[in-house]
């Protein structure tokens, strides 16, 4: 048990000078290794305070904060922030300082020789799917907001924390970006294992991030601490309620990743084949339409008998765009992007655009129906048990989403 | 002799002053510099300990220089010192407010992820703060450089060196062969002198202009190549490809 918490509060307190209400009252709470908890509440609620408590950025007026096993009030507060990642809503990379530079910020502090810096600037880039030679020379305000807050996540993680403190990292980009910076992250997420605390004011963001939440009220309390799956389900009193917000059950949707359910496979037919190769496809698939990809096995169109005259020779541009979903997207996310396109079906892509499968409006609905029935038999009491299993299947979808690959 | 006669006639010795009246002038700004800048940063963070720096700042530059330069003969005598000491205290003003203003003025998401991601008062100051608040610091040491140059002249008075010397000898032999020549060639120089400063001080501006550095940018990286190609054992720099990730 004791091996397996990285971060330990015991009840924490604090109290601003000259104030006599205090910020944060009391708060205990155990971080696992590897998960993500999510501190969510309304703004004003302590939650940013509580994690800044953690790296020391302010320091409690009372209780202890143990990181992996030691009291972080005992350690050197610039020392102990090495060794924690540190993400805000600003992003705050230095803007006279090229994006290499930035990233490279604690390693230098650390002592760590040039070349190997560059190396893991590299590396790093590499990891938030930028390109260095294009970027690692470019200043802050030559890139975008998504770019800008990837860089961001790169230098927290340059020194290779165990640990990372998350402000609203994404709460500054638009709806898009944000998507695919949170489905970004997670992926990176799976790779790297890291003990993460994650503030945010959105419950649909907390309910995908989140392994764990933990939905604070006035001073910091916590009001519920648990899986998003028994959060919805079960949410502990009526201002958790409340704040989970009307559609609890549409919501669920974002608790599964399309990577999670399966999916259906179409016939495929390379944009540079003959017209006739779509007809014999269809035929042996008795499908109604075949997808065109490129070379690259990246989807084009949908192509179906009706859309090829007898006259055509070639596929390309042939046929109705495709909409596409990342495997990491929630089933929320696909049907959004479904209803948008008005198409009843999605081309599950990987990071490279390629395809993997395609999501129908059917796949879904069967998705949804198993949710509810696992849902009802896991709604038995015996908090603990229940916990245990819901965590279990959360590693059962990881894995799974792993083994399509 | 008309003008033109004279500076040609006087040519050593006029050199000489001007090169005298812009030594004391960028001696005592630098040294303003370096005093006002670290009044700037002990003081910004207080409203109150910055309000005492500025109100003590401007009331030295009400001081009429004569003033000034006279009560400073008391305890530094004649000469170059009292000259030097009244320049720094004039020039002080703009640079500590500049220097407040600019430190003031970082954006304090930044402060909070320097510290954030560990580094101490002393790191964040020097790597971050100041060299974001340095245009600002820069445009009030350029105010300051040039109003000390014009009381620089009046350091003469004092026995201090420089054009002022040109300016006191001809308005003391007002009607003299030479009077008028003298005055004009000091004022004129002093006017020259501080067109010339505050170019090279626009131009040191862009060279440190805050990300605006290619031949730093440019050295760091070909510093990067040859050592990737020392390890690679390939050829020089110049062989490498302009993709450097993917040759690691």
């Amino acid at each position: 048990m004791t091996d397996d918490v990285m971060i330990d509060l015991q009840q924490v307190s604090k109290i601003y000078r000259g104030q006599r209400v205090p910020a944060v009252e009391n708060v205990s709470m155990t971080i696992r290794r590897g998960e993500i908890v999510v501190l969510v509440g309304p703004s004003g609620c302590g939650k940013t305070t509580t994690m800044k408590m953690i790296n020391r950025l302010i320091e409690p007026s009372s209780g202890r904060i143990l990181l992996d096993g030691s009291d972080v009030a005992t350690l050197d507060a610039n020392a102990l922030r090495r060794r924690i990642g540190y993400v805000i809503q600003q992003v705050g990379l230095f803007p006279h300082m090229t994006v290499a530079t930035n990233v490279g910020l604690v390693p230098k502090m650390l002592g760590w020789d040039r070349r190997r810096i560059d190396e893991r600037v590299d590396e790093l880039l590499h990891l938030v799917g930028l390109d260095p030679g294009q970027f690692r020379n470019r200043l802050p305000r030559q890139l975008s907001g998504g770019q800008q807050q990837r860089v961001g996540v790169a230098r927290a993680l340059a020194a290779d924390p165990p640990v990372m403190l998350m402000d609203e990292p994404f709460g500054a980009t638009d709806p898009l970006t944000r998507d695919r910076l949170q489905n970004e992250f997670l992926r990176l997420q799976e790779k790297l294992r890291k003990t993460i605390v994650f503030v945010t004011h959105d419950f649909d963001e907390a309910i995908k991030m989140g392994t764990r939440i933990a939905v604070l009220g006035e001073r910091s309390r916590i009001r519920q601490f648990d899986t998003p799956e028994r959060l919805l389900a079960n949410p502990a009193d009526s201002t958790v309620a409340r704040f989970i917000g009307a559609g609890a059950s549409l919501k669920q949707l974002n608790l599964r990743r399309v990577a999670a359910i399966d999916w259906t496979e179409v016939p495929l037919v390379r944009v540079d084949e003959s017209p006739t190769q779509v007809l014999r496809r269809l035929d042996e698939a008795k499908q109604s339409a075949v997808l065109t990809v490129d070379g690259e096995g990246r989807p084009l169109r949908w192509v179906t008998a009706r859309a090829l005259e007898p006259s055509q020779v070639t596929l390309d541009g042939v046929g109705d765009p495709v909409t596409v979903v990342d495997p990491q997207a929630t089933l929320r996310d696909a049907l959004d992007a479904m209803l948008a396109a008005s198409s009843g079906s999605a081309v599950v892509v990987d990071d490279r655009g390629r395809y993997r499968g395609v999501l129908t409006i059917d796949d879904l609905m069967r998705a949804i129906h198993e949710m509810r029935t696992s849902q009802r038999e896991s709604d038995r009491p015996v908090a603990e048990a229940t916990h245990q299993r819901s965590a279990a299947s959360n590693g059962a979808v990881v894995s799974d989403g792993r083994g399509r690959r | 002799m008309n003008f033109f006669e004279y500076l040609h006639s006087r040519r050593h010795l006029l050199l000489a002053q001007t090169l005298e009246h812009a030594n004391i002038v960028v001696m005592s700004v630098a040294l303003a510099t370096v005093i006002g800048v670290l009044i700037g940063i002990a003081t910004y963070r207080s409203p109150r300990a910055r309000g005492m720096a500025m109100a003590t700042a401007a009331a030295i530059l009400t001081i009429p220089s004569f003033a000034l330069l006279g009560l400073l003969i008391t305890p530094f005598g004649l000469g170059y010192v009292p000259a030097m000491v009244a320049l720094t205290l004039y020039a002080l003003l703009p640079i500590i407010r500049n220097t407040v203003v600019g430190l003031s003025e970082v954006d304090p998401a930044l402060t909070e992820a320097a510290r954030g991601i560990g580094m101490g008062r002393l790191r964040s100051l020097t790597t971050v703060e100041i060299p974001l608040a340095w245009p600002v610091i820069l445009a009030g040491i350029r105010v300051s450089t040039q109003m000390t140059m014009g009381i620089a002249a009046i350091a003469a008075y004092v026995g201090g060196p420089g054009l002022g010397n040109q300016i006191f000898s001809g308005l003391a032999n007002l009607g003299g062969v030479n009077s008028l020549n003298m005055a004009l060639v000091g004022t004129l120089g002093v006017i020259a002198l501080a067109v010339v400063l505050d170019l090279i001080l626009g131009l040191l501006g862009v060279l440190t202009r805050a990300g605006h550095r290619p031949r730093f940018a440019w050295r760091g990286r070909d510093r990067r190549l040859t050592a990737a190609g020392a390890l690679a054992g390939a050829p020089p720099a110049t062989a490498t490809s302009p993709t450097t990730g993917g040759q690691r």
